[in-house]
């Protein structure tokens, strides 16, 4: 079953103006616990399609399926609450809240979401744990290393295990030991508890870890190989 | 969490939020101290006026009103105060013998007017008692006592027990003299009764003058009373004087008191503008500079109402840290003042010539404090609304991008 699908997507940038044709009629179908990668070099309309999949932006033309909703379809509000619900975000920067904790942070979208107290506190320590930053509970992200950070983004993406995680480049600010360590403990929270990752790179030891590489070629599919 | 978030961001830029506090004080501040000033500049002194020498309603003979003639009495005037005394609305009135004259001693002669008064009732109409310096109220002298204001006795050269000689025309035309002793001196910050009034028995005046009844019906009214609505029901029941308000009989009060209010409102007004137009600009910078996170927040699923939330939150708690000092600076201020006066005889030549003291005591209302504290967090968080506004209106994915 597949938990996004994305129909003929094309987005045009400055339909007006100049206008820059992002993507071009782009059809992808991700099924629930792959590790996908959308790769190809910069300016290819990797960060486009992530938004339109997580519902972030909409599309010139096309259609968007999450589960069973059309999320082309929602409204402003509606999407907010959608995305709460059901997406998890991991960006390249500027991710976390800098006057929480570190456990504030991972806690944030499960608090949003209302749950209880008892709960949020053992996800939060649990996933911290698990992303071995769990002294780290305590402090504030400016007092934590990049992939540091980074790690608490995806804690907090996947606390509330929403359907899947999207991350835009989230290895792009990092050196390469930060970078293989983000990568292993997504690879890990995939598999242990089987979460949907879609992840844009143009990183060849990022690509190298992904299962599903989908190849994006001036906002066109040039290729989808699973491994 | 919210509100976490929100305390926790005013910590985040001190120098920001001390510039937005730093405004709610010195607005609360500069608020309490105006009112308080101007109250004490013109009620103070419009209360001075009316409660010791205007009183809120006088009557006369209309003809009397024109022309000073000793002639025009009100007919009655004992019936009449009598009647107005049980009506409700009244607290006390008193009726008084007039004469314009001379007073001389063996130094200066100056012109007064002379007061016949009735003391007991005049004490619960003008509480003239109450500012006596030195001396006594009509007592210690045995034969025409006279009581004179401080500003005319240093004028006279005279104290306590010196004699005075009053001279005035009588109700046939007849010039007058009398010799009368100072029994006590008076002292005001109203002109009329420093220099300009003359107090003797009523019954003195009377004999000497040759007149029964008296010019002048004073009343006082119990405080908050309407007193148009007294004199309208005066005037029914005697249609053959003339009775008015203190606003008819002192327009010049009236006005003051008019101006004092519209100065008070562009005061007001003009503080609440620089204090939205402040914050607005700070919180609105603060809004910029967080652009990302706050477009990470609703990325990933923050409420775009709880966005608005947070940032008038911040504004407001500013605000609630903020009254507290700006009221306690206020009342800091009030209280020294208050115990020692400003002294504006530096200013006072211009302003004694219109009857004010030199000394000014501010004073503010308790309420007032609770009105100013709570017009001016509103301020607060009027101008916070456009920058949440802003806040909210942003895009997540353009907010993101921005780098
Ligand atoms: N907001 C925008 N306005 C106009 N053009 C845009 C905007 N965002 C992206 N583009 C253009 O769309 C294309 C795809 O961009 P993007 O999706 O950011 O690529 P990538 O993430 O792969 O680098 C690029 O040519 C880029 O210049
Ligand atoms: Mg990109």
């Amino acid at each position: 079953m597949s938990v996004i699908k994305a129909e003929n997507i094309n987005k045009v940038y400055n339909e007006k103006t100049i206008p820059v044709h992002a993507l071009n009629d782009v059809n992808i179908e991700i099924a629930k616990g792959e590790f996908t990668a959308i790769v190809g070099p910069s300016g290819c309309g990797k960060t486009t399609l992530l938004n339109i999949l997580g519902g972030l932006d909409n599309p010139s033309s096309g259609k968007v399926i999450v589960g069973d909703t059309e999320i082309t379809k929602l409204s402003d509000a509606e999407l907010i609450d959608y995305r709460l619900k059901h997406i998890g975000f991991v960006f390249q920067a500027y991710n976390l809240i800098p006057v929480l904790t570190t456990m504030e942070n991972v806690e944030f979208i499960m608090l949003l979401q209302k749950r209880p107290k008892v709960e949020r506190d053992a996800r939060a320590m649990q996933l911290l744990e698990e992303m071995g930053i769990g002294d780290k509970a305590n402090q504030r992200p400016s007092q934590l290393s990049g992939g540091q950070q980074q790690r608490v983004a995806v804690a907090r993406a996947l606390a509330s295990k929403p359907e899947f995680v999207l991350a835009d480049e989230p290895t792009a600010n990092l050196d390469s030991t930060s970078t293989s360590a983000l990568l292993d403990i997504m690879a890990k929270m995939n598999e242990e508890e089987g979460a949907t990752f879609v992840f844009s790179t143009h990183d060849q030891r990022v690509i190298d870890k992904a299962r599903r590489v989908i190849t994006l070629e001036d906002g066109k599919v040039i290729s989808d190989e699973r491994r | 969490m919210l509100i976490k978030i929100a305390w926790r961001n005013i910590w985040r830029s001190r120098g920001r939020s001390l510039v937005v506090l730093g405004s709610i004080v010195v607005g609360i501040w500069a608020l309490v101290a105006a009112v308080g000033f101007m109250n004490g500049f013109i009620v103070g002194y419009m209360a001075d006026s009316i409660n010791h020498d205007i009183s809120n309603i006088q009557i006369h003979n209309p003809e009397f009103k024109k022309d000073k003639e000793v002639n025009y009495i009100i007919t009655d005037a004992e019936t009449k105060i009598d009647k107005i005394q049980t009506w409700p609305g009244v607290k006390a009135a008193t009726s008084r013998v007039l004469v314009n004259g001379m007073i001389a001693s063996p130094k200066k002669a100056a012109g007064v007017q002379i007061r016949g008064i009735k003391p007991k009732e005049e004490a619960k109409v003008t509480q003239l008692d109450s500012l006596i310096g030195d001396g006594a109220y009509f007592e210690g002298i045995k034969r025409n006592p006279i009581l004179i204001g401080k500003k005319l006795a240093e004028k006279l050269g005279v104290k306590v027990k010196s004699k005075v000689v009053l001279t005035f025309t009588d109700s046939h035309q007849n010039l007058t003299s009398a010799a009368f002793r100072v029994a006590g001196i008076i002292e005001s910050s109203s002109l009329n009764l420093n220099e300009g009034y003359a107090f003797v028995l009523h019954s003195d005046l009377t004999r000497l003058l040759g007149v029964q009844d008296a010019h002048e019906i004073a009343i006082l009214t119990d405080p908050q009373v309407d007193e148009s609505i007294i004199v309208t029901k005066y005037q029914s029941e005697y249609p053959g004087d003339l009775a008015e308000t203190w606003r008819e009989i002192a327009p010049e009060l009236a006005l003051i008191q008019e101006m004092y209010s519209s100065m008070l409102y562009v005061l007001i007004t003009i503080v609440m503008i620089a204090l939205v137009f402040g914050i607005l600009n700070t919180m609105l910078m603060a809004v910029l500079e967080r652009f990302k996170e706050l477009g990470m927040l609703m990325a990933v699923g923050m409420a775009r109402i709880k966005v608005f939330g947070m940032v008038l939150l911040e504004t407001i708690f500013i605000g609630i840290l903020g009254a507290p000092i700006g009221l306690l600076l206020g009342w800091l201020t009030m209280f020294y003042y208050t115990q020692v006066g400003i002294d504006l005889s530096a200013y006072s030549e211009g302003l004694e010539s219109f009857g004010y003291s030199s000394i000014l005591y501010p004073y503010i209302e308790n309420s007032t404090y609770w009105t100013i504290a709570i017009a001016v967090i509103i301020t607060a968080f009027v101008g916070a609304v456009y920058p949440a506004w802003k806040a909210v209106k942003l895009k997540p994915v353009e907010a993101l991008h921005k780098i």
